[in-house]
């Protein structure tokens, strides 16, 4: 983990209501950290109302330990669904990105809940794709979340569209030098496959 | 899906995946009337097969398959359905 993520904002401290995820060694930087101001719900290391998600590389994947406190619970003593959806969707995104060197957007999400999630014990989502730099869009990934004995508990299939970063100056709200910034890093992960 | 996922093939993966996690039950026995064998065992292996094929079965065919023979026909329809 790095002291100073996103454009060297110093990490906060947990507030009430933030997602106390457990650590995770050698987690992946993801090409959002340049940005002065990068508060993403689901991977912003700096944003205190966020789940704060930390991706590992997992086989031909990526992966995130969960644990979620009762400000993310639904029914008594289960973490609710929406959020688990939103881990799901925020991996397969971010593994696409790492995979294309692309943005993409989320166009359809599909998620299964075989089970219950209890608040306060640790889960592993883990993501996968067959999607390559090489191919076009849209692409498509998969996102699964394991209890602890590795048992199922959700399911979730995305299919992703990918935008170029110029192609989306006029749906995000970027400063010029910002999209130099991620463009700059998008680059290296298409030249790295 | 590999080129080779015939519809024996399929039958013979699918069949495999399901008595790996419910035990040696006949093609035609009701999978959630097996002692040991509730929902979430059930939509745990589907959605082992889901993953292994590469498909999304509907969620209306999910909950109404009972029996071994019901998964692998649905999931030579979906590759069908995928190939076409």
């Amino acid at each position: 983990m790095t002291a100073e993520p996103s454009g060297g904002q110093p990490e906060q401290q947990r507030q009430p209501g933030q997602p106390e995820q457990p650590e995770q060694p050698g987690h992946l930087e993801l090409p959002w950290r340049v940005l002065p101001d990068y508060r993403c719900f689901g991977c912003s290391p700096v944003n205190g109302k966020g789940l704060r998600l930390r991706f590992q590389p997992d086989g031909d994947g990526i992966a995130c330990a969960l644990r979620f406190d009762r400000d993310y619970e639904s029914h008594p003593g289960v973490v609710h669904g929406g959020v688990l959806s939103t881990v799901c969707d925020e991996i397969m995104g971010n593994l696409l990105v790492l995979r294309v060197g692309i943005p993409v957007f989320t166009t359809t999400l599909r998620v299964r809940f075989i089970t219950s999630a209890t608040i306060g014990a640790d889960y592993r989502c883990v993501a996968t794709t067959t999607a390559d730099s090489a191919t076009p869009g849209p692409y498509q990934a998969r996102a699964e979340v394991f209890d602890g004995d590795g048992g199922l508990v959700v399911s979730a299939v995305g299919q992703y569209h990918p935008i170029a970063v110029e192609e989306n100056r006029d749906r995000i709200d970027m400063t010029d030098e910002q999209a130099i910034l991620i463009e700059r890093e998008l680059a290296k992960l298409r030249a790295d496959h | 899906m590999k080129a080779a996922d015939t519809g024996e093939s399929i039958a013979e993966t699918v069949s495999g995946l399901i008595r790996q996690a419910v035990g040696d039950v006949a093609d035609d026995t009701d999978l959630r009337m097996i002692e040991g064998v509730d929902s979430v065992k059930v939509l745990r292996v589907i959605a082992a097969v889901e993953r292994t094929y590469d498909i999304e079965l509907e969620d209306e065919e999910v909950f109404a398959l009972k029996t071994i023979d019901d998964v692998v026909r649905s999931v030579q329809d979906a590759v069908q359905a995928q190939g076409a």
